[in-house]
């Protein structure tokens, strides 16, 4: 039918909001009130730390924040973005926490690269890590994770959550994290600069390998004796993308389908089939593709190498196994179908049989 | 219906040539005529076409007797429309048809952007009937056609299987593809579209092409350039075709497989081709001049390059000398043919692949880029359990169709091979090209059916001779045969034999079912009109649709412009008569946004669209009520995104709470107030639809919505049909400033 598609009302992507227990902390986190090192001197101090990471991003401590924001007199020469990281969730995927690390970094180093002089020292880039700076995290009134919050100059109230970044806006990750920065501090990120997939020297050594290996193919072709005149390779390749398109994993790929879910009742237990047609899980897929594949192969199988085989009893059992095992694929795909689709397919009898 | 028996029935005619039936029939004329057994067969082969022929016919006609003679869904609308158009007015009035009333203010021409082969195909078949003065209304041509093509189709099926195997192969792939739900999908009576006739044309033309491979003969390459021809002018699905045959080509020349047949076939076939599909407007130059047509020619200046060294190796003696001459001319032809393609792409004279043959190579493309292209539900990836419905126990039969295939290579079964397996890849990213891959896997999996069935039958028939005549060795010819010979186990291959041979049997039966409940209960229906179980079982018919377009019909004005998400034009301009601002011909994505942004913007802001885009009538279609769910607030979200895609003020996590599509009280604001919303929602909030729910309880959406107190400012409510499935709303004229 060629119309528009329907969207069905399931949950996108659900941010799992986390509370932190933090004991009552020591109220007071020492106003130390620092000997007033001008604006200069705070910026410089930056830079060289910025100058010390990989992709500059400046990893802060309660005692950084309290140094450069809260002592800080308002307004500050500079704005701070700061990530929220918490080691203990990385394992925790669907907050995506070292993804979004990842392309924080992306956009600082975009950043840096596209900003050189007294733009540069407008905005920093900050992290700070849960266990090691739980109070700055209650400073912020953080609370849940994914969290990140531009610090602008003119702040002096860190709860103020008017710098938080919206989950929209880092669903498209580098790209509209980079759209967030320029829109609130106007300052100019430019092109996201992400690392190539393949660096230079591994793609000089692939390119190097192809050209030594290419004279050496060709001679082969012309003699005719390369893999691609050998039937069973074919074969193998031809069953493979059959086995490829029916188990419905460009499906996966184009919906990046996960492998299972974990039950929403029960989170010890996992979800391998999922009911409702048009849609599936990647296991499912795969499952269902290696049965269709076993039954085909089995009947190639039976009726053109086992009938060579000698031995009879060998034979015999081979034969009742291959059936067996067949009946039995059969029946479960069928059954799966009929679970998954919802449709109870039955036979037509004429009326008057009944 | 005799659809369910015959199959099985056929398929065992078709293995044993000792059928009871033919003793039967043909004991009368015994006598006189002394049928040889080579006549018998023949007889037999001819009866099974024809029973498969009719079977193919009357399986599609389940949606005519459940509901009416009519068209379905959305595009056929259009063919049916431009097909009346044709047959009243003649072929050139059709071919320079500038239309009006679709795409207003833009209009579009119809002759220069639709293939013509389906219309065409029908008129004429019209014109046949009134010529031997059976005076039928064009209607009726146009549903039938799709079935009348499919049943033509499982000709080509048989003579394409027994071009790549046998007679049997033939049969049986006949029978496969007469009740395949794959194909039964979009031949439907009713189901007038352009995939109707044009599988019939796709086929045809391979088959005539591997026949011409096969004979080399000019005749039969000819012949596969004018089903070409037909399939161009049917389909924009010949850019498989033109792509596939050269791949093949590559493929034989590659393997060593080159010859002078395929030399003829080839040339004849795509010089022709080619001359012949530039005869369609929509088409034009582009074989010559995009990007999708250029390995056809490619391989076209490859075989030349071939033919010559073949010639200049027939010429030199000296194999040395040959040898490098084939390495300079092999390596200068690939890179002046390299240095061509980069010329002609850099200056712009060929154009670049287009986004719907590009999201077929990278199937993640169109989700990024083209959310026209990916928000149509025909185009969504496949599940297997999609392939499961329209193949069945195809799918099992298939990997050992292509063990038999590899067993017995030849150009013919590499070319079923390749086909198979590229076009179940197709199958794979979008859904509707199942439809593509449906005759292959039928022909390979009647294949494995064969082949198994005619081993397993000579392998009983031997015995029988065996036991009677003692062991004479060389009397069975098939290797299975002279194996059981050798060993001394008869009962029991006897016995294997025959439990394979039932369970052969047992599945092919359990496919004739599965084909007919699947086409009978979940093909056949118009999508037009729309059907649901009632709550004693009883089936309840909603002709809303029709009911919407007839009130448009008669009560607006003739010039009245009509405002709809881009689904419904077709259906509008065709049954309502009236014109429209987009429709199912998708072409100018920049329209379809502006009135993604009109629903999705506040009343005021789409006031303003409306206004200059000259609405007159709103329609939107509402299934809260029925429980219809795929009406507009489930396609809302599209519009969206395809508004957002050309005017970036429409963001679509604006739509969104957590990224979740809600209608409730927790919808986002900016949703709760967005026109769709509210033409959809207006006054249903007093409803109450089902009992011990809350008024205003959506049942599409199972929510109760979080609006209920609608005020429409610059629009009113004109009609609602009896089921709230369509409501139309006329746009007020601007008020009169004093």
């Amino acid at each position: 039918m060629r119309s528009t598609t329907t969207t069905t009302m399931a949950v996108k992507s659900k941010l799992v909001s986390l509370l932190f227990l933090i004991a009552t902390l020591s109220s007071a986190f020492a106003a130390s009130f620092s000997d007033s090192d001008s604006d200069s001197d705070l910026v410089n101090e930056l830079v060289s730390l910025r100058s010390a990471t990989e992709s500059g991003v400046i990893h802060l401590d309660d005692h950084g924040i309290s140094k450069f924001l809260t002592s800080a007199s308002t307004p500050r020469p500079y704005s701070l973005l700061v990530f929220f990281d918490a080691t203990q969730l990385h394992s925790k995927t669907e907050l995506r926490l070292q993804e979004l690390r990842r392309e924080f970094g992306v956009v600082s180093a975009s950043y840096l690269a596209n900003n050189n002089g007294s733009e540069g020292t407008k905005l920093f880039f900050c992290e700070i890590e849960f266990s090691k700076s739980q109070s700055s995290f209650q400073l912020f009134g953080v609370n849940a994770l994914p969290h990140i919050r531009l610090v602008s100059p003119f702040i002096s109230n860190l709860r103020d959550e008017s710098g938080q970044m919206d989950q929209s806006d880092y669903s498209r990750l580098a790209e509209s994290m980079a759209e967030f920065v320029e829109q609130r501090t106007k300052l100019k990120v430019g092109p996201i600069q992400r690392p190539p997939f393949l660096s230079k020297s591994q793609i000089g050594v692939i390119v190097s390998l192809i050209v030594i290996a290419t004279p050496f193919v060709i001679k082969r072709i012309l003699r005719g004796e390369t893999l691609l005149h050998d039937h069973r390779l074919w074969l193998a390749g031809a069953i493979f993308v059959y086995f490829f398109s029916v188990a419905g994993t460009m499906h996966n790929i184009i919906r990046k389908m996960p492998m299972f879910l974990q039950d929403r009742n029960d989170p010890n237990k996992l979800v391998f089939f999922y009911q409702g047609s048009g849609m599936q899980l990647g296991a499912e897929g795969f499952a269902v593709g290696f049965l269709y594949t076993v039954v085909g192969l089995l009947l190639a199988f039976v009726t053109n190498v086992l009938v060579r085989v000698k031995n009879l009893n060998a034979q015999r059992l081979v034969m009742l196994l291959a059936l067996f095992i067949s009946f039995w694929a059969v029946k479960k795909v069928v059954y799966l179908d009929n679970w998954k689709t919802g449709y109870g397919i039955h036979p037509y009898w004429p009326s008057s049989w009944r | 219906m005799g659809g369910k028996s015959e199959p099985a029935k056929s398929e065992s005619m078709a293995t044993t040539t000792t059928s009871p039936d033919l003793i039967n029939s043909s004991f009368f004329s015994f006598k006189s005529l002394k049928l040889k057994t080579k006549q018998q067969e023949l007889l037999l082969r001819i009866s099974i076409l024809g029973l498969v022929y009719i079977l193919a016919f009357i399986a599609r006609l389940f949606s005519v007797l459940r509901y009416e003679s009519m068209i379905h869904e959305f595009d056929p609308y259009f063919n049916y429309r431009t097909t009346l158009f044709l047959t009243e007015k003649g072929f050139y009035e059709f071919w320079n048809w500038f239309d009006s009333e679709s795409w207003y203010p833009l209009g579009r021409i119809i002759g220069g952007t639709l293939y013509p082969g389906l219309m065409v195909t029908a008129a004429l078949i019209y014109w046949a009937l009134r010529f031997l003065r059976f005076f039928v209304h064009i209607r009726e041509v146009c549903v039938l056609t799709a079935p009348f093509f499919a049943s033509n189709t499982t000709l080509v099926a048989y003579f394409f299987g027994k071009e790549i195997w046998d007679t049997g192969a033939g049969l049986v792939a006949a029978v496969l593809i007469a009740i395949c739900p794959g194909y039964i999908s979009r031949s439907v009576a009713g189901s007038y579209d352009n995939e109707a006739v044009a599988i019939f044309a796709l086929l045809l033309t391979f088959y005539l092409f591997v026949k011409a491979v096969n004979t080399g003969s000019l005749a039969w390459a000819l012949a596969s350039a004018f089903g070409y021809f037909y399939m161009v002018s049917a389909w924009g699905g010949y850019v498989f075709i033109i792509n596939l045959v050269p791949l093949y080509v590559l493929v034989l020349l590659i393997t060593g497989r080159y010859s002078m047949r395929l030399y003829i076939a080839y040339n004849c076939m795509y010089i022709l081709g080619m001359l012949l599909a530039m005869q369609i407007r929509f088409v034009g130059f582009q074989h010559v001049q995009s990007g999708e047509h250029m390995g056809a020619m490619g391989v076209f200046l490859l075989m030349q390059v071939f033919y010559f060294l073949d010639w200049v190796k027939y010429q030199l003696n000296d194999t040395k000398l040959f040898q490098t001459f084939l390495r300079i001319t092999v390596t200068s032809a690939i890179m002046v043919g390299g240095i061509a393609l980069g010329l002609g792409t850099a200056s712009g004279y060929i154009s670049p692949w287009t986004g719907r043959f590009y999201s077929l190579l990278d199937p993640t493309y169109a989700k990024d880029h083209i959310p026209i292209i990916a928000s149509v539900s025909e185009h969504q990836p496949t599940a297997w359990s999609s392939f499961m419905f329209d193949y069945h126990i195809l799918l099992f039969l298939f990997p050992a169709g292509l063990y038999f295939c590899f067993k017995r290579l030849s150009d013919a079964t590499i070319f079923i091979v390749m086909y198979g397996l590229t076009s179940l890849y197709f199958a794979g990213v979008m859904v509707r090209l199942i439809l593509v891959a449906t005759p292959a896997v039928c022909l390979i999996s009647a294949i494995a059916v064969s082949a198994t069935v005619k081993n397993l039958t000579s392998l009983l028939r031997t015995k029988q001779k065996v036991s009677q005549t003692g062991s004479t060795k060389g009397a069975g010819s098939s290797k299975a045969s002279s194996k059981v010979t050798l060993d001394q186990s008869q009962p029991f291959q006897k016995n294997g034999a025959i439990a394979l041979l039932v369970g052969v049997f047992y599945l092919l039966s359990r496919y004739a079912i599965h084909c007919t409940w699947v086409t009978s209960e979940a093909y056949s229906s118009p999508s037009i009109v729309l059907a649901a179980r009632g709550a004693h079982g009883n089936r309840i018919l909603f002709d809303d649709y029709r009911e919407a377009y007839y009130w448009l019909r008669q009560n607006t004005p003739t010039d009245a412009k009509i405002m709809s998400w881009w689904d419904y034009g077709y259906q509008i301009t065709a049954m309502g008569n009236r014109t429209v601002i987009v429709d199912n011909n998708t072409w100018n994505n920049t329209h379809i946004a502006t009135v993604g942004r009109a629903m999705s913007s506040n009343e005021d802001e789409a006031y303003e669209i409306m206004r200059s885009l000259d609405v007159n009538y709103v329609l939107v279609v509402f299934g809260g009520v029925t429980g219809y769910s795929s009406d507009d607030i489930n396609k809302f979200l599209w519009m969206v995104r395809i508004g957002g895609g050309v005017y970036p003020v429409i963001k679509e996590p604006e739509y969104l709470v957590n990224g979740e599509f809600r209608v409730d009280k927790g919808a986002s604001p900016k949703m709760l107030n967005c026109l769709m919303y509210k033409l959809c929602y207006y006054r249903f909030g007093e409803l109450t639809t089902e009992y011990g729910k809350p008024p205003g309880y959506d049942r599409a959406r199972g929510v109760e919505i979080g609006n209920k107190d609608i005020k429409l400012e610059h629009l009113e409510e004109a009609y609602t049909t009896s089921n709230w499935i369509v409501r139309i709303y006329r746009v007020k004229p601007p008020t009169n400033r004093l």
